[in-house]
């Protein structure tokens, strides 16, 4: 019974906790599609009925028994046959339902009671609250729960309802744990600070917005409690620790089972009444789960960027002809044309980057800009092999150095990864694994793909952590990411990426994550390695202070289309797609914070932009 | 360059060990089936308690038949035989009983069996404060004549003195041990085997090995196990796959399934009675018990063959008397002296004025009551106007409130029938346990002291006619005497012991 | 990390103290006739009385436990009032059954669980649902029904283990295994299903976690990113569980442990807690106490390996 009561770990992802909060439609609809999910609620639903409607639905009293009938088979009047001692299968059934599944219920809304609200009190809090509450959990999680729940049976009575009260208190710790977890996670999250900034109570806050955050796991564990509650109550009923002569599901397949060689049939009912039950509870948790946070808590966030470009019916305005297109001459290091990429299979496939044309030649950096969801990382992550599951490209070609990429088996391309075409991310602390020291992270490929000894892997890991100016490499190697700022981070990654000497650096927001003044050096130190090594730069932003700042060339997306592609200044001074224009405004808008790092020149006057 | 070494030798030694095991007889399952003649596997659900003699019950006879000998041997069909008493001899008033001890036997610690070991054994049976201390409270005292004769002294006359004595209070343990703690883990006494402590997990297995130098017969295995469950499924499991020889079966299902298996032969025996006993025959706490006519609606109201065929498929047979076949004063009629017949029992609820019915509350044991059973009276009982309704009671809560708290009019119990009547009177019929309210009537008190004055075999007569009296007075509502089967599988023979649950150990034999 | 440890181990001696002050209360309030389970239906009620005050249940309820805890303290548990069995030893020949069976489902269950939930959550699409389906009917099973069924199929049937029994490992190691082999099995049905769910869901965390494609994108091949980083940073959650199991387990076993006739402490809990045999039970206890902190302490020392955020200090 245990497995079940751990702390089930939401989906921690940040960006889908700020962008994501699943509005509810979403989720139900999410919930509507998964088959399974359907069907177990559905069971659910009919089996609650059933136990509501008992004493409609009964032919008969559950414990009035003819003994002269014990054992008979169906009959007109007892659809399910008879038992034992001759009482209705049906009937038994019926009200059996009421006890264990009112059973069940007590169960869990005892744990409920006793967890949830403290443990949000506990995540909500903390502090010393939360040191005496955790110090009663971890007590009645030592509890050795059989001995008690046999003691309070002595003591209160052989009846299901006790054991089931005790079972209640013993799981309530997993309630609590689970909540404070989870209230905790968001508790400094930015919606709580606003909510408390603008004078909320506690209450509220806990009312309006922590219990929204924390009620879909609740549920899940709650349907995962009900299973093992009902489970452990016909596990008890074989053990003779019984529920009297209350009729619940396990008591009948119990004396099923003692009449098992008279009469195997018998334990088909209770077994199947039982089964489907704990089962569809499992499926409605899993559903539901799947529903939150995407399918495993993945699938759904794979498909993140898809409905957004897909689904968003702004007619979009042709492509500017004269700054895009296969009249350009390919790209020396990379070439792109006529790239679309899909999500999903064949019949649900959606395409998210439509017919990209994108060149980068060496030592030049090349902008790519848009919005978030505009298709830009898709594309970049196209060019490096590595979309996520369920991506593909679906037409068009790549080259890099002139190879055309997109026709080369997996393997090929991974030789390319890391030593032709390497890759900067975004977030640089996660994109860093927790779990290893920077070290040797560092140098597992250079041993593993360039086949370095141990030693001189650790030399050469020293070397580029200097070449991104770090301070003391050797010590910053044995360090783990999470003893290093984010600035070190995003060096740490670079280092990564130049790990394999690369000919094309592809750079997705690569400063967008940082402060203001490490952003600036993080800038600074990628303009000189394109300067010392005449590296390719693809450089994936929204940031068009980013782009001026560094980019020779700047492509503009929108809804997976590059609608403007030209010289930096070009396309900045004189942005011809509307789309463009209202980019270029946003940037005057809150050009004020930019300004360190805005170089005058390209900063575009405000009539131009406004025109 | 060590590591590896050391991990060869491991991997060698375990491989060893393995083809050791396999070319043996002791590997798995199939490996059991081997050794079958030499050694005798009993399953039981009788947990076993302390192997101190002082503290022994019938019921966990066999396991104290190994270590200890009784006194007096009782046979299979239920007569008695010397044993570690070569004769014995009551004086005309039958308040003294002289044993002939046997000479020359010791017990495995080395002392001597004498009169002066027979002494301290049944002093510390009376005074132990054991379960079945009660079976020697009419002595007096132990009269040492020499080393061989001893003479116990009655307080008045025991009919019960020689069934006690070849049984619980017969054991006998080396005075050196009697009084110590030690004794309950580590028996010492005459027997035929001695516990082998290290392969015994007290409590749930115990390993018995043959004593050389036993005093009597060769004991018939090497070794003797004893393994005590919980359900009778695993017993059943391991029965069909030869890991056990033999046991008791006293669930239905049980028996169907072990009879299902053509290796296994069940025989077929009848001790307990399963029934309603009605303490409260003077209404003290259910005013209509105090009624007769009320004791003998239910009993009227009650469809034996009915609970029979429902509960036990017909394993068994309906009876009106707590008396069983075996048992002097038994009388063949009285099976069905309370046929079933709910018109005969309405009239005579009105006649005692309960023609509305009554209540009756009753304890539901886990163990006994099934959910069937009581939901079978319960149906039975309403429809002549008895509302019973079941308390569920857990194991020694039960026993709590059923016996010190006296809080119920009465319970359905298995009883089981001893083979002389005394021993039937004084469990059931005179005060005590299963007479908690302490009701009695001047023709019990009378009959039951003419019993208690003649020998055993004499009381036939006032053992039938306190039957007649009680069945007549309905102090009982008995449904049937249930059919348990002794399995044993092609290994061995058993035979099943008159008066009790389980064959004496000594009546187990290879078959071959 | 010795620190801790003995901070966690003194932590865990108080926690012991007060759960036996509790248990022992919690026993003595029922109105079980220990007297009258001991002695049976024959005796007299003036013997049950008797014997209840040699076992000093006369006494209030906290002389009795001060009693008890002065010899607890001394390393004397005192015997059974059932068997008279000195509860040490009692426990000694009990315990490794239990823990035979526990230690077996959980390495089992850890090895399986890896194996099937990191399929699953790589694979995706069908052999993700077959896992899942499987985990849903692992999960809805009753117990008691697998067991039944294993023993009747692979015992009974086929006679390749044996239905009922413990050989202990020192007696034949091989006979050990064919003893415990099937009772693991059936525990391992239910615990492979929890288990593998989990690691499924922390898997695909973990895939789908910035980290992983920028290893992609270093052209590290997928099988060593897998093992080597993917599951590393999963098996946080997955160890919590398998712990909780194994402490689950200790007293959980008591199923398995009937059907088999195994003498383990789960069948032991259930026996000697319904007759009242507080010696034994207070044993018990303590060693499901210390069982719990013991295996608590294991998991959070075993989680900091992998996470080095997690890392005691």
């Amino acid at each position: 019974m245990s497995e079940t009561l751990q702390n089930e770990s939401l989906a921690t992802d940040p960006d889908t906790n700020r962008l994501e909060r699943a509005p509810r439609r979403s989720t139900w609809s999410a919930y509507l599609h998964s088959p399974l999910g359907v069907a177990g609620g559905a069971v659910l639903v009919l089996v609650v009925l059933a136990a509501l409607l008992a004493p409609v639905l009964a032919p008969q009293d559950p414990s009035t028994a003819d003994l002269a009938l014990a054992f008979h088979g169906p009959t007109t009047g007892h659809p399910l046959g008879l038992d034992s001692a001759g009482r209705d299968v049906l009937s038994r059934l019926l009200y059996g339902a009421r006890t264990t599944l009112g059973g069940a219920g007590l169960a869990v809304a005892v744990a409920l009671v006793l967890g949830v609200p403290t443990g949000l009190v506990a995540g909500y809090r903390g502090r010393r609250f939360d040191g005496v509450a955790s110090w009663l959990v971890n007590l009645v999680m030592s509890l050795p729960a059989m001995i008690v729940l046999l003691a309070s049976r002595a003591i209160l009575g052989p009846t299901v309802w006790v054991l089931m009260l005790v079972m209640g208190v013993l799981v309530a710790p997993s309630f609590y744990r689970l909540t404070r977890g989870v209230v905790a996670d968001v508790r400094g999250e930015l919606y709580v600070d606003a909510a408390r900034v603008s004078g909320l109570s506690d209450a509220r806050i806990i009312g309006r917005h922590v219990l929204v955050v924390v009620r879909a796991p609740i549920i899940i564990q709650a349907a995962l409690v009900g299973g093992i509650a009902i489970g452990l109550q016909a596990g008890l009923e074989f053990l003779g620790i019984g529920s009297g002569d209350t009729p619940t599901w396990g008591a009948m397949l119990n004396e099923a089972f003692q009449n098992i060689q008279r009469s195997p049939g018998l334990i088909v009912w209770p077994g199947l009444a039982l089964g489907l039950t704990s089962a569809s509870l499992v499926l409605v948790a899993s559903a539901l789960r799947d529903a939150l946070e995407g399918a495993g808590g993945a699938r759904r966030a794979r498909r993140r960027p898809a409905p957004r470009t897909s689904t968003t019916p702004v007619p979009v305005p042709a492509p500017v002809p004269s700054s895009a297109g296969s009249d350009v001459p390919r790209g020396g290091l990379l070439s792109v044309r006529g790239l679309a990429v899909a999500y999903g299979t064949d019949d649900d496939a959606r395409e998210v980057v439509h017919d990209v044309d994108l060149d980068v030649g060496p030592g030049e950096i090349v902008g790519l800009v848009g919005e978030s969801g505009s298709g830009k990382s898709q594309t970049a992550f196209s060019v490096l092999g590595i979309l996520p599951r369920g991506g593909h490209v679906v037409r068009g070609s790549v080259t890099v150095e002139g190879q055309e990429v997109l026709e080369l088996d997996e393997r090929a391309r991974r030789t390319l990864r890391g030593r032709v075409v390497a890759y900067v991310p975004q977030e640089p602390m996660s994109n860093l694994d927790p779990t290893f020291t920077i070290g040797s992270q560092l140098a597992e490929p250079l041993r593993c793909t360039l086949g370095l000894s141990r030693r001189a892997a650790h030399a050469r890991v020293v070397e580029l952590l200097r070449q991104v100016e770090i301070k003391d490499p050797e010590r910053v190697a044995r360090l783990y990411p999470h003893e290093i700022s984010g600035g070190m981070a995003q060096r740490v990654l670079i280092a990564g990426a130049m790990s394999g000497d690369p000919r094309l650096l592809v750079a997705d927001e690569p400063t967008t994550a940082l402060d203001v003044t490490v952003q600036a050096e993080v800038l600074a130190l990628l303009r000189r390695l394109r300067d010392e090594r005449g590296l390719g730069v693809l450089l994936v932003t929204h940031n068009l202070g980013v782009v001026a700042d560094l980019c020779d060339r700047v492509a503009v997306m929108q809804d997976g289309r590059i609608v403007e592609n030209g010289t930096t200044a070009q396309v900045l001074r004189r942005p011809e797609h509307p789309y463009t224009r209202r980019l270029v405004g946003a940037v005057l808008d809150d050009a004020p914070c930019r300004e360190p790092w805005e170089p005058p020149s390209s900063a575009p006057d405000r009539t131009e932009a406004t025109a | 360059m060590k590591t590896t070494r050391i991990l060869a030798a491991v991997v060698a030694a375990g491989v060893a060990a393995t083809l050791a095991a396999c070319s043996g007889s002791g590997g798995g399952a199939a490996g059991t089936a081997a050794q079958h003649s030499d050694t005798l596997a009993i399953g039981t659900m009788t947990a076993a308690a302390s192997l101190d003699p002082t503290q022994a019950t019938g019921s966990g006879m066999p396991y104290y038949q190994a270590v200890y000998d009784t006194l007096i041997l009782r046979k299979a069909d239920g007569t008695y035989a010397p044993m570690l008493a070569t004769e014995w001899s009551y004086d005309d008033t039958r308040t003294a009983l002289s044993l002939t001890l046997r000479q020359g036997v010791t017990f495995t610690d080395g002392s001597a069996f004498d009169g002066a070991a027979v002494k301290k054994n049944l002093i510390a049976f009376r005074d132990g404060g054991g379960g079945s201390a009660t079976e020697l409270s009419a002595l007096k005292s132990v009269k040492v004549v020499d080393a061989h004769h001893v003479v116990l002294e009655l307080k008045q006359p025991d009919p019960g003195l020689l069934f006690s004595l070849s049984d619980a209070a017969g054991l006998v343990a080396s005075p050196t041990k009697i009084g110590s703690k030690d004794l309950a883990t580590q028996p010492d006494g005459t027997g035929p085997y001695t516990l082998d402590t290290a392969s015994t997990a007290i409590g749930s297995k115990y390993v018995f090995t043959r004593k050389a130098d036993y005093w009597g017969d060769k004991a018939a295995y090497k070794t003797v196990t004893i393994s005590s469950f919980d359900n009778e499924n695993a017993i059943v499991n391991g029965l069909k796959t030869g890991q056990l020889n033999t046991a008791i079966l006293q669930t239905v299902d049980q028996q169907t399934a072990a009879e299902s298996d053509t290796k296994l032969t069940s025989q077929k025996f009848e001790f307990d009675f399963q029934g309603l006993i009605l303490f409260d025959r003077a209404g003290a706490l259910n005013k209509a018990l105090g009624d007769v006519k009320v004791r003998q609606a239910i009993n009227y109201a009650i469809d034996r063959d009915a609970l029979l065929t429902g509960l036990r498929q017909g394993r068994g047979t309906v009876t009106s008397q707590i008396w069983g076949p075996d048992t002097p004063g038994y009388e063949k009629s009285l099976d069905d002296a309370y046929p079933y017949d709910p018109a005969k029992a309405k009239q005579l609820l009105a006649e005692a004025g309960y023609a509305d019915g009554f209540t009756l509350t009753l304890p539901a044991l886990a163990g006994i009551t099934t959910d069937a059973m009581t939901s079978a009276l319960s149906t039975q009982l309403k429809k002549v106007g008895i509302t019973l309704k079941w308390d569920s009671l857990d194991g020694s809560t039960a026993l709590q409130k059923i016996f010190r708290d006296r809080a119920y009019a009465g319970m359905v119990m298995n009883l089981g029938q001893a083979t002389d009547a005394w021993t039937v009177v004084q469990a059931a019929i005179l005060p005590g346990t299963f007479n908690m309210f302490g009701y009695t009537d001047p023709t019990v008190t009378k009959l039951a002291a003419k019993i208690a004055a003649e020998p055993a075999d004499q009381a036939g007569a006032d053992a039938k006619a306190l039957n007649e009296h009680v069945v007549d007075q309905a102090w009982f509502a008995p449904f049937y005497r249930m059919t348990y089967t002794l399995v044993t599988d092609q290994t061995v023979k058993a035979t099943t012991q008159s008066g009790m649950a389980v064959p004496s150990l000594y009546d187990y034999t290879p078959a071959s | 990390m010795t620190t801790f440890v003995l901070r966690r181990l003194a932590a865990g001696i108080f926690l012991l103290l007060v759960i036996s002050f509790l248990t022992f209360a919690l026993l003595s309030v029922p109105h079980t006739d220990v007297g009258r389970a001991l002695l049976g239906q024959n005796a007299s009620q003036a013997a049950v009385d008797a014997r209840n005050a040699s076992l000093g249940l006369d006494r209030p309820m906290l002389a009795q436990y001060a009693d008890w805890l002065s010899h607890a303290v001394r390393g004397d548990l005192g015997r059974s009032w059932f068997t008279g069995e000195d509860v040490w030893s009692a426990l000694a020949t009990r315990l490794p059954v239990t823990l035979s069976i526990v230690v077996g489902v959980t390495l089992v269950t850890a090895v399986l669980s890896l194996l099937l939930g990191v399929w699953a959550a790589v694979r995706g699409g069908v052999v993700d649902r077959l896992v899942q389906v499987l985990s849903v009917i692992g999960y809805a099973l009753p117990g008691f029904l697998v067991t039944l069924v294993l023993v009747l199929v692979f015992a009974v049937q086929l006679r390749w283990f044996p239905a009922i029994g413990y050989i202990p490992f020192t007696q034949s190691p091989s006979g050990w295994l064919s003893t415990v082999t099937l009772p693991i099995a059936a525990l391992s049905v239910g615990a492979v299903a929890g288990v593998a769910q989990q690691v499924r869901g922390s898997v695909a965390d973990v895939l789908e976690r910035d980290f992983v494609r920028t290893l992609r994108a270093r052209g590290l091949p997928p099988g060593r990113i897998l093992f080597r980083h993917v599951v590393r940073n999963a098996s946080a959650p997955a160890l919590t569980v398998l712990g909780l199991q194994f402490v689950g387990l200790l007293g959980g076993a008591v199923l398995v442990e009937q059907i088999f006739g195994l003498p383990g402490i789960g069948s032991m809990t259930v026996q000697y807690t319904t007759r009242g045999d507080i010696p034994v039970i207070m044993g018990l206890v303590m060693v499901s106490v210390v069982g719990v902190v013991v295996v608590n302490l294991v998991v959070d020392v075993l989680v900091g390996v992998p996470n080095p955020k997690a890392r005691v200090a």
